[in-house]
């Protein structure tokens, strides 16, 4: 028994001499509640407004979707019971499984599936593909959905079940008619939780109560397919800003479950017997060295590939995670390790040595002549600021001016956006991270197109490496899918749409009482039992 | 007395004005874009001007000000652009551990600190005195965040007397509510009590010099009466002053304590929407504090009436 128990018995009884009252419980006496500290605050609650990691990892509990993606990036049926499509790829039909109901008590209907679906179409790079070449989106009857396409699209199971943001979750049609640039403010799902609004306090607890009429699907469980059988009666989403609090209130036995502890805690929360730590995602992250394509001087390919041929993953990957080599490795490529796409065609100058003087050669040849390369850097989020403190050496070890300016996620968030010449305004280069999850194929992957204008920040323009993303949507088969992802990736490379500066893991940490952690891409709440 | 009371609470309004005025200008040219932290990282550029257009963030300043005044002198201080929810639930969710953490931050440094620069100043130069001022040295020089954890380290996790984090309402017992407080009321407070402390001494020395102390002794008053009853008295003035600086003390310093506490207060609701540019709560939480502030300077000037009957407005 914990000494502060004993204490808490013994004043109690004083307490309660002293108030006359018992104090009110917080929840159901018996009630198996999960604590959790997620990655970030849940600051709002509509996935398709607002399409933060956080967001989804919540709106998971709440909103189910048609189709889930497995372990192996396979999209599997969820709320859907069945599909067809035509023998001309042009007409889908999905039938939904009976007895589906929303928290409100409504049954799921067709109509729901449609609403929340063409909202999600105005938001999503694969949805609006789909908006794009949409003939005809209908409910046909209370269970069934008609998709008529002007085009085939192979990897319409995919767009429904992919885990990169915005998902496309289903609202009842009332919220779903929500203009997707405006938020809801109902919180209705059919999902395994109810979400409890009046103990939402954003930036400190929001929580999530067992929906009784949940009905899991009987598959066993395996990442956002299966059976989604949650065993807690209640999740409770703490948010603790401060990673050293997270860590004492893990070891004190406070909360259960740490979705994201840093790196330099991991070693003590190993040594503590009642934590276990393990790899989170086994799809990790890819840092990014983005560069703006559109102003000197990195407009110029020679100068994109000076900065390639000095870049060192290692550095950059040892500053981010320290010491444990377990976290990180090199990836010459943009395609996530480990997934059927990876590919390291054309990765080599990533590879060997790093070479300064070809760097500065290219630099020359480029015409550059020490006009400063504006970095943001965000010095509130950690990976970023060690990236940029390793890339601030770097370019000044190859000759480049570099102006600095250090400041927060939110102003990079802003400053980026601006395609003003980087004296006015505007910016030379900024790092960020993308989720292995999200790299793993063109889908979601929005940091490799090279649509020009059009493309996302540093606006990189190829049309070549555009046309054959293009080509991989309409693959049919993975050998295809996996020459057009070599292709890509080799352009992508002799391009120098952005530099990747490694690949790194992050750890999870949780309670010994608690059992069947597993990890993903997201955190998952219907594998876990307390003890 | 009454028409005093009146008149500096009218006295607040051009100095909310001002307040707010300052607030809204200061936030409208800093850098940052509630819109792109909302869209998220993978938004296009067009998704973030259609949300910053739904937010209305793209309207002239006068627009804008002027729509918000209005709301505020309807007593609406608007919604917050992140949850939704409106800034008057957000801020009255956050109120109470805040309030908590002030009063029993404020109960601890008051019974602590006085007592200790009373004994300071009668054995001024000794031992006990040095080593209370040394104590007050620390106070100061040691970061609110830095006791934090100390203590977190020592009276949780390793004692295991006390909950390393969070926060629990009053309603659902005294115990589990004091229990939450102890230890970031004593790291929130340890510079508040070197403040006082330090204050009590100096305005002590002085006092215990002035010629009605000599004749209390000579009249053979006991060294207490002449402390606590004469003395600390008269001293009293300045430390109320003190008192009532530190409140302002107290609220910057809670930013920190709840952050290391994890207790959802203002301080951390002030801190997220700042990092958010979520700026309805942040001119709501700030005009509340202007207010608040205004409210103890009204106070203190109304507690110098009881303790120095020469003092009339």
């Amino acid at each position: 028994m914990h000494r502060r128990t004993v204490i808490k018995g013994l004043s109690a009884a004083g307490v309660l001499a002293a108030t006359g009252k018992l104090a009110a419980p917080a929840v159901a006496q018996g009630a198996k509640v999960l604590k959790f500290v997620p990655q970030a605050n849940l600051a709002n609650f509509d996935p398709i407004w607002g399409t933060q990691y956080v967001v989804r990892n919540a709106s998971q509990l709440v909103w189910d979707t048609l189709y889930g993606m497995d372990s192996k990036l396979q999209a599997k049926r969820q709320m859907a019971e069945s599909e067809e499509v035509s023998a001309d790829g042009l007409t889908w039909t999905f039938k939904l499984r009976d007895g589906l109901k929303f928290h409100d008590g409504e049954p799921v209907r067709a109509k729901d599936c449609v609403a929340s679906i063409a909202r999600w179409s105005n938001r999503d790079a694969m949805g609006l593909m789909l908006k794009a070449i949409q003939q005809e989106l209908v409910a046909v009857d209370d269970r069934t959905i008609k998709w008529v396409l002007s085009k085939p699209y192979p990897k319409m199971l995919l767009a429904l079940g992919k885990v990169g943001t915005p998902c496309c979750f289903i609202m009842p049609e009332r919220i779903a008619k929500t203009d997707p640039f405006k938020q809801i403010e109902e919180y209705v799902g059919s999902g395994p939780m109810k979400f409890v609004r009046a103990d939402w306090k954003p930036g400190a607890l929001a929580a999530f109560e067992k929906f009784a009429d949940y009905k899991p699907r009987g598959e066993q469980a395996d990442w956002w397919a299966g059976g989604k059988a949650v065993s807690f009666d209640r999740i409770e989403w703490v948010i603790m800003p401060d990673p050293a609090t997270a860590s004492a209130a893990l070891q004190n036995g406070e909360i259960d479950w740490w979705e994201t502890p840093l790196t330099d805690l991991v070693p003590v929360l190993k040594r503590n017997r009642n934590i276990k730590v393990d790899i989170a995602d086994p799809l990790g992250n890819i840092g990014s060295f983005r560069l703006n394509h559109m102003h000197p001087p990195f407009n110029n390919p020679k100068a994109r590939k000076a900065v390639q041929a000095a870049l060192s993953q290692e550095d950059y990957m040892r500053a981010v995670v320290g010491s444990d080599d377990k976290l990180w490795k090199t990836i010459p490529g943009f395609i996530t390790p480990g997934t059927p796409l990876y590919t390291e065609e054309g990765g080599d100058p990533l590879k060997g040595k790093r070479d300064y003087d070809l760097a500065k050669k290219l630099l020359q040849e480029a015409g550059y002549s020490g006009q400063p390369v504006t970095c943001l850097v965000a010095q509130d989020q950690g990976p970023l600021k060690a990236m940029g403190e390793i890339t601030a050496d770097l370019l000044k070890k190859i000759g480049m001016t570099v102006d600095f300016v250090a400041t927060d996620w939110g102003t990079v968030g802003q400053r980026r956006a601006s395609k003003n010449p980087p004296g006015q305004g505007g910016w030379g280069m900024f790092h960020t991270w993308h989720a292995g999850a999200d790299c793993a194929s063109p889908v979601g992957y929005i940091a490799l197109r090279t649509n020009g204008d059009k493309a996302w920040f540093g606006w990189p323009d190829n049309a070549e490496i555009e046309k054959d993303i293009s080509a991989w949507y309409d693959a049919k088969t993975l050998d295809e899918e996996k020459a057009i992802i070599s292709r890509v990736n080799k352009m992508s490379m002799e391009h120098v749409t952005y530099i990747p500066t490694g690949f790194y893991f992050g750890y999870q940490a949780w309670r010994s009482n608690l059992d069947g952690v597993s990890n993903g891409p997201l955190p998952w709440f219907w594998g876990p039992k307390k003890a | 007395m009454l028409g005093f009371i009146v008149r500096r609470v009218l006295a607040t309004i051009p100095v909310m004005a001002i307040v707010a005025l300052f607030v809204f200008s200061l936030l409208y040219i800093a850098p940052g874009d509630p819109a792109v932290v909302i869209a998220g990282d993978q938004a296009s550029l067009e998704d973030i001007e259609r949300i910053r257009t739904g937010l209305g963030l793209d309207r002239p300043f006068v627009v804008r000000f002027g729509e918000w005044v209005l709301q505020v002198l309807r007593g609406d201080l608007g919604k917050s652009m992140f949850t939704g929810l409106p800034v008057t639930e957000l801020i009255g969710q956050r109120v109470e551990p805040t309030l908590s953490l002030m009063v029993v931050t404020l109960i601890l440094a008051v019974t602590v600190a006085v007592p200790i620069g009373v004994i300071a100043a009668w054995r001024a130069g000794g031992w006990l005195d040095r080593g209370f001022m040394a104590l007050a040295v620390a106070g100061f020089s040691v970061p609110v965040f830095v006791v934090g954890y100390l203590l977190a380290y020592v009276f949780a996790l390793q004692l295991d007397w006390l909950p390393v984090q969070g926060y629990t309402p009053i309603a659902r017992g005294l115990w589990p509510w004091l229990e939450n407080l102890i230890l970031p009321s004593i790291a929130l407070g340890f510079v508040y009590i070197a403040l006082i402390a330090r204050i009590t001494r100096a305005t002590m020395l002085e006092v215990l010099s002035q010629d009605y102390i000599r004749t209390a002794r000579a009249k053979g008053m006991s060294e207490r009466a002449i402390l606590f009853l004469h003395a600390l008295k008269n001293a009293a003035v300045p430390i109320v002053t003190v008192i009532g600086i530190g409140v302002a003390l107290l609220i910057g310093g809670a930013v920190v304590t709840e952050s290391v506490f994890a207790i959802p207060g203002l301080g951390r609701l002030t801190i997220d929407a700042i990092v958010r540019r979520d700026y309805p709560v942040i001119q709501g939480i700030v005009l509340m504090f202007s207010f608040v502030y205004v409210l103890v300077n009204l106070l203190v000037d109304l507690i110098y009436t009881t303790l120095d009957p020469r003092i009339r407005y």
